[in-house]
């Protein structure tokens, strides 16, 4: 077809003042900072959200500690101790790893809405989106955390022998081996890109972590099978460190058990989630 | 400011783009032209840095792609199909939060924000979460959104794409401004008018590979035709109407539905004959109207190309 041997006559490409206003990108820490704020803002911005989002772990407290509390057998406990103490560093645990996986949702719910698309075409470093959104749902998570103490303080008379420090150090335990978790559904997220798909697999990877470890009952009343499982459950040393330093009890190995699972963990997710994330669209 | 040579990109089997030219002056506007499935999208993929082509080099702004991605991603500006914008902040917020990625200080950054929101008419709205907003109001953020940086080269994937008529000439209005102060501008289109309108040169793209490029006048010349349409008073004319006018040397087309028969007519003159013909045949017709060419023409003349349907195969 000749038409298709033209050529557009244009005047040699001139240098030009450049048209732009020479913005060329902020520096990495300043954008983890600004991506960061804005997934804080945007995670509150919506105030019933943010609302029930805080009280869900305070029912998950009531209900365990009013359900669980009155049929768990005293003899299968360690001697003096009461089951909300018992159960808040674990319940500390679980309501972060239920928290976690919003950050999946909240990453593929960014991608279906165009912002991500948005900060590829930007001289935004991708890896920092991840981060700042790690980051961000790791504020959304303290804050829950934080709540569910207070609550259980006052309403509950959670008193553990650890005191204020000891909880504070299951809190920061805690929440090391949250980020780690974070991370890990991040990755899903990068690499599934579909809230439906997000939903199943935290419900697949969600429960077996928190009932097939220490968190609710003591392993030596799970049957022979599921104390294996929960020995090998990283949840289990997280539950059992949280729940030793709350306490005031030597814990042990637990600590650099869950530092040790929480740091495998958040390496290897990083690495997927970095990876998969520069995988455009539909490809 | 846009240079694309051999540009290939392969999903497997699939050859999405399979070899494709571009070149843009600074201060041009380019409208690629094709179906869905045509390759527009992965063009415009590749040209801002999102996904790399299998094969060819491309440079945008003087920056190539590849090895130069920040720097042409700090030059450009990308407004797709959908409204990438962030929900839960304010419009004002938006674009306060490009700019802070851009590099601007809190200061410049709420300044370009202001100026930005005002040009778009989106005053009112600004400091209301961008969930409350509109359709075509979330449109007018997005572009705006992507002029934070006022970039060189702006790309427009499909903008108008649902838009209602009104928001449409807007948004043609605000490129037309963009490009007279000197804002290079590719845009990928179903609709021919916008192209036409907006457009100085014109890239055809069927099955990932350049059918046509042209000025719109250039290919209309070349590829489109002048028509007489005639629709008869009566449907028992339509036959012997046609036979008369194919006796006389026309190429036709019958649309039964609407008592219309088309004529292909290359001059002035042929016009007379057109009238000539039905005259003997004693066929009366209720409108005659001549059809100047037009760029539907040259898509259908490209796309529907007997190349095209056996690349289609």
């Amino acid at each position: 077809m000749a038409i298709q041997e033209q050529r557009l006559e244009h005047p040699a490409e001139t240098a030009g003042p450049p048209t732009g206003v020479g913005w060329r990108g902020a520096g990495a820490m300043t954008q983890l900072g600004i991506l960061t704020a804005r997934q804080i803002q945007s995670m509150y911005g919506d105030r019933r959200l943010a609302l029930f989002s805080l009280v869900q772990p305070i029912i998950m407290l009531l209900l365990l500690s009013e359900v669980f509390g009155t049929m768990a057998d005293p003899s299968d406990f360690p001697h003096g101790v009461r089951y909300i103490d018992y159960v808040v560093p674990a319940l500390l645990v679980t309501t972060g790893i239920g928290s976690a996986q919003g950050a999946g949702v909240g990453l593929v719910r960014d991608m279906d809405n165009g912002m991500v698309a948005r900060f590829r075409v930007l001289p935004t470093r991708l890896p920092l989106v991840l981060a700042a959104r790690s980051l961000a749902d790791l504020v959304r998570v303290t804050t829950e955390l934080a709540v569910l103490l207070v609550v259980a303080c006052v309403m509950l008379d959670f008193r553990p022998a650890g005191g204020v420090l000891g909880t504070a150090a299951a809190l920061l335990l805690t929440l090391v081996v949250i980020w780690a978790l974070i991370w890990g559904f991040i990755a899903f997220a990068a690499w599934l890109r579909s809230v439906e798909l997000m939903s199943s697999i935290a419900v697949l990877v969600m429960f077996p972590l928190m009932f097939a470890s220490s968190a609710f009952v003591p392993l030596n009343v799970l049957p022979e099978w599921l104390r294996m499982v929960a020995r090998l459950n990283p949840i289990t040393y997280a539950v059992d460190g949280s729940r030793k330093l709350a306490l005031g009890w030597d814990p042990g190995w637990s600590v650099p058990g869950a530092l040790a699972t929480s740091a495998v963990l958040l390496v290897v997710a990083v690495c997927v989630a970095v990876r998969t994330f520069r995988r455009p669209p539909n490809e | 400011m846009i240079r694309a040579t051999g540009v290939r990109k392969s999903f497997g089997e699939v050859h999405a783009l399979d070899g494709v030219d571009l070149d843009v002056a600074r201060g041009r506007v380019l409208g690629l032209l094709g179906h869905n499935g045509a390759g527009k999208t992965t063009l415009v993929n590749i040209l801002t840095t999102v996904s790399r082509p299998t094969a060819g080099t491309v440079s945008v702004a003087g920056y190539d792609v590849l090895s130069q991605g920040a720097e042409v991603r700090s030059r450009i500006g990308v407004t797709g199909q959908y409204a990438s914008v962030d929900e839960h902040l304010t419009g004002f917020g938006n674009l306060v939060l490009i700019g802070r990625l851009l590099g601007a200080g809190r200061r410049e950054a709420a300044a370009r924000a202001t100026a930005l929101i005002e040009q778009f008419d989106l005053t009112g709205a600004a400091h209301q979460p961008s969930r409350t907003y509109s359709g075509g109001m979330r449109r007018r953020l997005d572009l705006a959104a992507s002029l934070v940086g006022r970039p060189d080269v702006l790309f427009l994937d499909e903008p108008t794409t649902g838009l209602d008529p009104s928001t449409r000439i807007a948004l043609w209005e605000t490129v037309e401004a963009l490009v007279s102060d000197g804002t290079t501008v590719l845009l990928t289109t179903q609709y021919l008018d916008e192209a036409d309108r907006l457009a100085d040169w014109i890239t055809v793209l069927a099955k990932g590979r350049v059918v046509a490029s042209g000025t719109s006048e250039r290919l209309k010349a070349d590829l489109g035709h002048r028509a007489v349409e005639v629709v008869l008073g009566r449907e028992g004319d339509l036959s012997t109407a046609e036979a008369s006018l194919v006796a006389a040397g026309f190429r036709t087309h019958v649309d039964a539905e609407r008592r219309t028969l088309t004529a292909r007519v290359d001059t002035s003159a042929a016009v007379a004959d057109v009238v000539r013909a039905l005259d003997a045949v004693g066929a009366e017709a209720d409108r005659l109207t001549v059809k100047e060419p037009s760029l539907d023409d040259v898509y259908l003349a490209l796309t529907q190309s007997p190349a095209a349907q056996r690349d289609a195969a």
